[in-house]
């Protein structure tokens, strides 16, 4: 059960980029903002190429999967500001978007074979019901006042 | 197709939104198949190959907008605006390389990704603890069932 403390790991990683991503585009674009978003993967890139000893010889549809990857999820986060700038309300946008595991555990289920315990199965709709849950912001203290 | 003929079909936010839906989700998809054959560190490197043609299409059209004369107080609120930018990508990009450890370890995507996609229960109680955020009845909910998932799903 190694993967769970990985698992976590992401998630606390992720869970304080909601943070600093906010903390950002206070001050300047979410374009500006991702712009130096990506700047900062490949400066990671950068340290893992100078510190690690990354293994090579790899398999083409390893290598094609792993650069789908970046490409997927940096147009997956380009997509999700243009859907919040093309006049979604955030909380519909965000809470919509927060059902792409489902699409994950289909796409597992029918391509890899990946099979779910009824435990598992009940987890991964509780944690997308909470992810939803998680991404409505509540109502404003005070309603000001129209006109 | 016109703007017009489009909004009678489906709004823009929608087909950005389900754009995203489908592009997150094959993510963890392809992110497994790669996990049999690599580690984290070149799963990185090869990350960002896939970002790059990105990075560039988003420098060319933020650049094509210009600076236009910034106020230094403009340019100081643009630094710390970068600076927070550039720790998220730190931040990520090492999530990044967790989630796919976490399925080098043999997580399996239809598990590990439904747990990883719980991180805005961290940013909640961030921005509860730092940014003095207040949270609704809803999210303190969805807080409370981001726990009872992570058990489930540990299960």
């Amino acid at each position: 059960m190694v993967w769970i403390g990985y698992a976590i790991l992401a998630l606390v990683l992720w869970g304080i980029t909601g943070v600093t991503q906010k903390l950002s585009t206070n001050r300047i674009s979410s374009e500006r903002s991702f712009l130096w978003f990506c700047w900062a993967m490949v400066a990671l890139s950068a340290a893992v190429l100078a510190v690690a000893r990354p293994h090579w010889g790899l398999a083409p549809v390893v290598v094609v999967c792993s650069v789908a990857g970046g490409a997927l999820n940096g147009l997956g986060a380009w997509t999700s500001f243009r859907a919040l700038g093309s006049g979604g309300k955030a909380s519909i946008v965000i809470s919509l978007i927060s059902l792409f595991p489902l699409l994950t555990v289909v796409l597992a289920v029918l391509l890899l074979h990946e099979r779910l315990t009824w435990m598992q199965l009940a987890g991964a709709v509780v944690a997308i019901t909470a992810a939803i849950l998680l991404s409505l912001e509540p109502a404003p203290a005070k309603t000001e006042a129209k006109g | 197709m016109s703007e017009e003929g489009r909004s009678r079909r489906l709004p823009l936010w929608l087909i950005w939104s389900l754009a995203t839906i489908v592009l997150w989700g094959t993510w963890g998809l392809v992110s497994k198949i790669a996990s049999a054959g690599v580690d984290a560190y070149v799963n990185q490197l090869l990350f960002t190959v896939g970002i790059a043609p990105l990075l560039v299409f988003v420098a060319w059209t933020v650049g094509k907008r210009g600076k236009r004369g910034e106020s230094a107080e403009k340019r100081e609120r643009r630094g710390k605006g970068v600076f927070w930018a550039f720790l998220t990508g730190i931040l990520g990009g090492v999530g990044n390389m967790a989630y796919f450890q976490a399925m080098v370890k043999g997580g399996k995507a239809s598990v590990v990704t439904p747990v990883t996609a719980l991180f805005p229960m961290v940013t909640v109680l961030l921005a509860l603890v730092f940014l003095k955020e207040r949270l609704g009845r809803v999210q303190w909910l969805g807080l409370a069932l981001a726990f009872v998932a992570i058990y489930l799903l540990n299960a």
